[in-house]
């Protein structure tokens, strides 16, 4: 019996990866057809970025960058929605900027569906898009310095001085915080180096996972206040904010994808130890 | 809308088929993205930056007066009406002629595509070498070196702290990242070698290391799920009749040409794609 088992364990390890890749598929697939709803609990790190927005005072000023594109759109799109809803129902003044150019177009769908659709809010006296400029850090560090010498004009053409919420914002220091929506570089590091830790201005970020073990640093140490991290953390926003969207509906799917890619690892570890051994006896 | 929904079902399905192996599904979907991405990325950046802030900060509305030789000059481009609008760029600027030094520095990277002229991309490529090096040093010395010394320079046993959590701070979270920090430093010096009661050291160095790979391995496999989700949850949605059944369809046709395909060719084996 033992025998057969060692050989059938061997035997899958010999299958042809594209069986792999369809048993992938497949525990992507069907948790999106038949939800099992698996209970979300928020993170610590999560909920050090929904405590940092409550602390704020209502009207407080909030810059908000979107540095994703539609290749990570799965990913950053949910937790982008969620922040915006949370800023907009406490009463905040949002101001967005992108360090990608694909940004603007993300930042253009969230605010039309949260901000106009949702909220009824007014372009130029609650919420402004600021737009795309290139120059990766160098953009962080001019916003830092004076915000008017690289935003003559929002995305949509006005003039900055002629947009009311734009009175008196002149640089970072004049924003009560920063989140950054981030998908690599130029991006919440950046962020965390040329605006948040000279200005002292509270930031926190939502990233890709990839991302989450090189920005963890800043986030122990205080530099940036909480994480969101991936998909996840955007479910968990979510949840916190009491509204279930995008990223709570592929939460089932992530974990029966993830139980499954755990025992193929469980599996190709007991096959190279069993043939290991083998090799070892002849 | 519809157009839209069955173009990106297509490029979606065509990409994943080179799961099964490379092809030419996957190949047009390639080269399409290449050639769109270089297009896309040249437009943005000289409608966003080029034109508003180079040119407009040459030649401004503001300070427009046609007599003078510099907008004579200028009206000269008036030809390309949408780049260089008669009266000047209105964009908020003031006249900055300083803006004539990147201006050339561009021009002379551009310059690279000649073999006789490409030595004067270097003065461009230095100049951003030199401004990069420049602006990340301070950036790294402030937040990751300052910073982080400042986040690991704790009070190790502190009353307040519980013993042991799971999650936040505690007395002994306090020990593990003072060891991490230490052995995981000690692993990175080189000068002596790694033998002894220091190489055991280093062993502890190289664990903390370890888990840090496990995790950024994790993550990483946790955002490729997640990339999966977001196209799968499309493609269902596009399978809707307001779509008229894209993704249906087009997987369909994918599937019975590349059947097809292998069918005629018995004599190659279909090898998977490169790991």
């Amino acid at each position: 019996m033992m025998k057969y088992i060692i050989e059938l364990i061997l035997s899958i390890g010999k299958v042809d990866r594209r069986w792999i890749f369809l048993v992938i598929g497949l525990a992507v697939l069907l948790p999106l057809f038949f939800p099992l709803g698996l209970p979300i609990r928020a993170t610590n790190a999560t909920q050090r970025v929904y405590d940092a927005v409550e602390e704020l005072e209502p009207n407080s000023k909030v810059l908000v960058s979107f540095e994703y594109g539609p290749s990570t759109k799965p990913e950053i799109h949910p937790m982008a929605i969620a922040i915006l809803r949370h800023l907009f129902t406490n009463g905040q003044k949002v101001y967005v900027t992108c360090l990608w150019p694909d940004g603007q177009f993300m930042a253009e769908d969230a605010l039309t569906e949260i901000a106009e659709e949702e909220y009824g809010l007014t372009y130029g006296e609650d919420y402004v898009l600021l737009g795309f400029r290139p120059g990766n850090e160098a953009v962080v560090k001019g916003l830092v310095s004076n915000i008017r010498k690289l935003y003559t004009t929002d995305a949509r053409g006005t003039l900055v001085d002629q947009i009311p919420m734009m009175a008196n914002v002149n640089k970072v220091k004049d924003f009560d915080f920063i989140f950054s929506a981030s998908a690599g570089y130029p991006g919440t590091i950046e962020w965390v180096q040329y605006a948040a830790d000279p200005t002292g201005v509270p930031m926190s970020t939502g990233t890709t996972s990839i991302q989450v073990n090189d920005v963890m640093p800043y986030v122990q140490s205080g530099q940036v206040k909480g994480i969101l991290a991936g998909m996840p953390g955007a479910a968990e926003y979510e949840a916190l904010i009491g509204s279930p969207g995008i990223g709570t509906s592929g939460m089932d799917a992530q974990s029966i994808a993830h139980l499954v890619i755990v025992l193929f690892i469980v599996f190709g570890n007991i096959t190279y130890f069993i043939e290991t051994r083998r090799a070892k006896k002849y | 809308m519809v157009i839209g929904a069955w173009i990106s079902v297509f490029l979606t399905l065509a990409i994943l088929s080179y799961l099964y192996k490379d092809n030419p599904f996957y190949k047009v979907a390639e080269h399409v993205f290449v050639g769109i991405s270089t297009g896309y990325w040249t437009s943005m950046f000289f409608w966003t930056q080029i034109q508003p802030n180079l040119f407009g900060r040459l030649w401004p509305a503001t300070e427009y007066d046609a007599s003078s030789l510099w907008y004579k000059f200028y009206n000269v481009f008036g030809v390309f009406s949408s780049v260089f609008p008669e009266g000047g760029i209105a964009k908020g600027h003031d006249m900055h002629l300083i803006y004539l030094v990147p201006f050339a520095l561009g021009i002379m990277m551009l310059l690279s595509v000649s073999s006789k002229l490409s030595w004067m991309a270097r003065w461009g490529i230095a100049y951003t070498v030199g401004m990069a090096a420049g602006l990340r040093a301070y950036g790294f010395l402030n937040s990751n070196v300052i910073g982080q010394i400042k986040g690991s320079a704790f009070q190790l046993v502190n009353s307040n702290l519980p013993y042991f959590a799971l999650v936040g701070e505690s007395i002994f979270n306090n020990f593990v990242i003072l060891i991490g920090t230490i052995t995981g430093l000690m692993y990175f010096y080189f000068s002596r070698e790694h033998t002894g009661n220091f190489g055991r050291l280093t062993k502890v160095g190289i664990y903390f290391l370890m888990i840090s790979f496990g995790a950024s391995f994790g993550f990483a496999v946790m955002g490729r799920i997640s990339l999966l989700i977001g196209r799968f949850v499309d493609l269902i949605h596009y399978s809707s009749s307001t779509y008229n059944h894209a993704t249906l369809w087009i997987l369909l046709i994918m599937v019975v040409l590349l059947g097809y395909s292998a069918f005629m060719d018995k004599s190659a084996p279909i090898e998977p794609p490169a790991k």
